[in-house]
């Protein structure tokens, strides 16, 4: 699948995004940006240019909290991980994702009406 | 990395985002040379991916750094450019504001201290004040006899407590001079009722509120002070008061100047009495506190209740009278209420003059600007930047104007202060908190009176279009806006003129009047006495006549005499009368009635129509009666010899004889003409009269031979309130004089700003319009026909102006007739003149711009086009 271009990524998706990885366990920029990569088999690509932006704006709003640590190869990096508020964003933002995108669905499945 | 680092991270926030786009890249690289690639181009594939690296960073800061702050130091420090840019500009923008600012703040510290505030008492609006009214006796005598308070007390449901004061002037002699002091006389349970109690020390006893009970008294704070400089030891120190002697139980707080500040200390006045039992001897003035909830409705049907109860009880004579009752605060700050608000009106008038005029300036100023912001606004600067801009301008000058205006208010207190002898509460009014925040609010509501109207239009988005065309070809813009605001100032002004205007008219025409008496040279004073004194009558009168007779022996002294009230300033007393016993239920006879001793008449040089004055050795009771007493009630039948009896509850000549007929003079004040007035011949009416003194010269000149004479012959007695007559008539005008002159202060300040705001349009006009001027000289108009022009632009709308300002007026005018005196508030001389005034002072103002804009040099214009 060809990779979609950052302006595909539904508003606001990308924060759910990022809180979903970080969910999974403490991680470095590089690693959220790396890991939806990988998950959503190179579909979703994030930039750095939004991802950082992003991610400082959930650490500043609280939902993310953030150390430094050492990372796999033994480097100093910034490690991000959820706070108890980002959690109950992320329910919520989840809830609200797949209610939707069954709406969708079901508005995309609906039989053509023959004229 | 250093242990020490790990510990003390002492990165800056910069640093940290440094790393985190360093650790990312360094991440890409490594992955890029895992997937084969040599380092160098790992390293050149990882940036170009990572993508614009300082952009992230700046983003990054951005988002860290508030925003609004960010906005806020540009736009303050653009405001601060734009000061040093037109200093004067800025000076004229906050000197105004200060003087504004500052006196609306002043008075809104008086209003807030005096009106708005709770009294000083804990739950001050429980506490009101009680007054007896006799049907029979018309005279505003309020005061209550002892036993009825006690009755009150006990029988009124809806009250905590009522207790009542009466003041006497002693003097005090533990000391080495003897000094005057003044003592409350209270009912008991008077601090549970006020709510407060001692500072040091304690309040009364059961014991001591009996009578026969040891005597105790509570000083005030600053009797403390002065006495005792403020030692904790002047408890159960003794106080040798007239002929009692108390010993200090407690000091009371400096915030506690109840009944006044003058009071020097508290001392109960015993219910149990032998003395206090006659239900028709009246002697306090009585505050009680109502229960919590209830109001002053409740608590007045309560007391109806209550003394109709006694009525039957005692028909004589409580069946004739009747209970009022106001609450304190109404009854102490009523009387300056209106004149404060009428000061507190004319102040924010002035203050929205001030706003116009600034408005119109700024105007001016950002026309002046438009090429400044066109280029902001080709820069991409947003309406709303543009106008936050401006604002800030505004408020920083503003908020400046608002600081000094609070030095301009601090002083204005600090005047009030000294007016505490005729404004209630003044010793209340400081500079607080809620004034610095009025102040604030202030510079807020003025920023945007001011400053809305200006930015709003000058952020015009067309006016960036001036970029591009040249102003050069504009030939003339209408200001409408600033014609409005320009009308709007010689509104105002107007409005505040004809107010003051209105009261210099009745000042005028109070100083017409003649008093039919002269109060020049006149000295007044009072020599210390005790009400216990009254229980010997003769010696009281002896004692006082020996006085008065040694002062008129003193070189330099014409006359001296004694009354109860000063002649000029009210007395409350408005007695009825019989005639010679016949009662006539139709026709009642109620005069003023005055006590003076002889020899009144000479010193107030009142004349004498018929019969004789008082006489000193008068071995019947005399009264004389004025003119206007014998022309309606003797029915210019001969006056002398009919007997005059005083209906119940007058102390002092119950009945007496007409000896004489005087003058009618203005005894209850310049400003309300003589009414019938009984003068009852008698110099002792209490143990401490007002004497009056007619001095050769200067009456303050003799002060000091008084004083001595007074010292040689009582020596135990202080002489205090000595003060000429004249300086009395004056101070009971004084607020009335007052307002006139702040409200003339502020009426020719307006004026004065609506001149320099016409002045200034006209000017910032005339420079507008050179091209237009220029290019009709070349085309043959006469300069005279273009300044005229200009000059009635002005005039057009100074009449406008002025026309909807004399419209205010008639409004405002019926809020201040209560305060006229002798001409009506539809004044029509005072209109025309202030109409005319007006005219001629803008005609004045629109001379010179309008002169200036004709004097443009054609040739010098058309070069330039």
């Amino acid at each position: 699948m060809a990779p979609l271009e950052k302006t595909d990524l539904l508003q606001g998706t990308l924060d759910m995004l990022i809180l979903k990885i970080v969910a999974l366990g403490p991680v470095h920029g590089y690693g959220i940006s790396q890991r939806i990569r990988q998950i959503s088999k190179k579909v979703l690509q994030v930039q750095q240019g939004s991802l950082y932006p992003a991610l400082h704006r959930l650490e500043k709003r609280g939902c993310l909290a953030a150390d430094w640590g050492e990372s796999e190869n033994g480097r100093q990096a910034k490690f991000y991980r959820l706070s108890a508020k980002g959690r109950r964003q992320l329910a919520t933002e989840e809830a609200t994702w797949s209610r939707m995108s069954e709406a969708i669905a079901l508005v995309l499945g609906a039989p053509r009406q023959e004229a | 990395m250093a242990w020490w680092k790990k510990v003390f991270r002492t990165h800056t926030p910069e640093e940290d985002l440094d790393r985190e786009v360093a650790f990312h890249i360094e991440e890409l690289t490594q992955t890029n040379i895992c997937q084969g690639m040599n380092p160098v181009e790992a390293r050149r594939q990882a940036v170009l991916e990572f993508g614009g690296r300082e952009q992230v960073k700046q983003e990054l800061r951005d988002l860290h750094s508030s925003a609004f702050l960010k906005g806020v130091s540009f736009n303050l420090s653009a405001a601060m450019r734009f000061i040093r840019r037109s200093p004067s500009f800025a000076a004229a923008v906050m000197l105004t504001l200060a003087l504004g600012i500052g006196a609306n703040s002043a008075v809104f510290s008086a209003i807030d201290a005096v009106v708005l505030r709770p009294l000083p008492f804990p739950s001050g609006d429980q506490l009101v004040v009680l007054y007896q009214h006799d049907s029979k006796n018309r005279d505003g005598n309020h005061f209550v006899a002892p036993v009825r308070l006690e009755d009150w007390n006990r029988m009124a449901s809806t009250f905590q407590g009522i207790s009542g004061y009466y003041k006497d002037d002693l003097s005090e002699t533990s000391g080495p001079l003897a000094e005057r002091v003044t003592e409350a006389l209270v009912a008991p349970r008077f601090l549970q009722v006020m709510g407060t109690s001692p500072l040091l020390g304690r309040d009364f006893t059961a014991e001591e509120e009996r009578f026969g009970g040891p005597d105790a008294a509570l000083i005030s704070y600053s009797f403390w002070q002065r006495r005792f400089q403020s030692d904790p030891e002047a408890l159960g120190k003794k106080l040798h008061v007239g002929s009692f002697s108390y010993s200090i139980i407690g000091i009371m707080s400096a915030s506690f100047l109840f009944p006044d500040q003058d009071v020097d200390l508290w001392t109960p006045s015993a219910p149990d009495a032998p003395y206090a039992q006659r239900r028709d001897s009246t002697w306090f003035t009585v505050i009680g506190r109502v229960k919590p909830g209830v109001t002053v409705a409740n608590a007045r049907a309560d007391l109806a209740t209550v003394q109709s109860r006694l009525g039957k009880q005692f028909p004589i004579p409580d069946a004739d009278l009747t209970v009022e009752l106001q609450p304190l605060k109404e009854v102490i700050v009523s009387d300056v209420r209106s004149s404060l608000w009428l000061l507190y009106g004319s102040v924010s008038l002035l203050l929205l003059i001030a706003c116009s005029n600034i408005a119109a300036l700024l105007l001016a100023r950002t026309s002046d600007r438009t090429h400044e912001l066109s280029i902001r606004f080709s820069l991409g600067a947003s309406r709303r930047a543009v106008i936050t801009q401006l604002l800030t301008e505004v408020f920083v000058l503003a908020l400046a104007g608002s600081l000094l205006g609070l030095l301009v208010a601090g002083a204005a207190t600090s005047a009030l202060h000294s007016l505490s002898k005729t404004l209630p509460r003044a010793e209340e009014i400081s500079l607080n908190w809620r004034i610095v925040v009025y102040s604030l609010a202030c510079a807020f509501a003025t920023t945007l009176l001011c400053g809305v109207f200006p930015a709003v239009r000058a952020a015009r988005r067309e006016l960036a279009r001036d970029l591009a065309h040249s102003s050069r070809t504009q030939v003339s813009t209408r200001n409408p806006l600033q014609w409005i605001l320009v009308g709007v100032q010689v509104m105002l002004a107007v409005t505040l003129l004809t107010g003051a205007g209105l009261l210099l008219r009745s000042l005028q025409e109070l100083s017409r009047v003649s008093p039919g008496f002269d109060p020049s040279h006149i000295l007044t004073f009072q020599i210390s006495g005790s009400w216990g004194e009254t229980s010997d009558m003769k010696n009281l009168i002896r004692r006082i006549d020996r006085t008065l007779d040694g002062l008129r022996a003193l070189p330099g002294v014409e006359a001296a005499a004694t009354g109860a009230g000063l002649p000029g300033v009210p007395s409350l007393y408005q007695v009825e009368f019989t005639i010679d016993g016949r009662e006539d239920p139709n026709r009642q006879i109620l005069a003023d009635n005055r006590t003076v001793s002889a020899g009144y008449f000479d010193t107030m040089r009142i004349p004498l129509l018929a019969g004789e004055g008082c006489k000193q050795d008068s071995t019947t009771i005399d009264v004389i009666v004025n003119r206007s007493f014998q022309e309606r009630y003797l029915n210019n039948t001969p006056p002398l010899g009919h007997v005059l009896k005083a209906a119940a509850y007058n102390d002092f000549s119950t009945q007496g004889t007409i000896r004489g007929v005087a003058g009618d003079a203005r005894e209850q004040g310049l400003n309300t003409p003589a009414v019938p007035t009984v003068y009852g011949c008698f110099s002792a009416p209490n143990p401490f009269p007002n004497y009056l003194v007619r001095t050769r010269g200067n009456p303050l000149l003799m002060a000091d031979t008084i004083r001595r004479s007074i010292h040689e012959l009582e020596p135990g007695r202080a002489v205090y309130a000595m003060m000429p007559l004249q300086e009395h008539l004056d101070d009971s005008f004084f607020e009335n004089r007052l307002r006139t002159i702040l409200l003339t202060l502020f009426a020719v300040t307006a004026v004065l700003l609506a001149c320099i705001g016409l002045y200034g349009t006209l000017n910032y006009l005339g420079r507008l319009r050179q091209r237009e001027v220029g290019i009709r000289l070349a085309m043959g108009a006469l300069r005279g026909q273009i300044a005229m022009r200009f000059l009635l632009q002005g005039m057009r709308v100074t009449l406008a102006g002025c026309i909807a300002g004399l419209l205010l007026s008639v409004a405002a005018g019926r809020m201040i007739a209560g305060m006229l005196y002798g001409i009506s508030s539809l004044d029509r001389s005072t209109y025309v003149a202030v109409s005319l005034l007006i005219l001629t002072v803008a005609a004045i103002a629109s001379l010179l711009p309008a002169w200036r804009a004709a004097r443009v040099e054609p040739v010098q214009i058309l070069r330039e086009e």
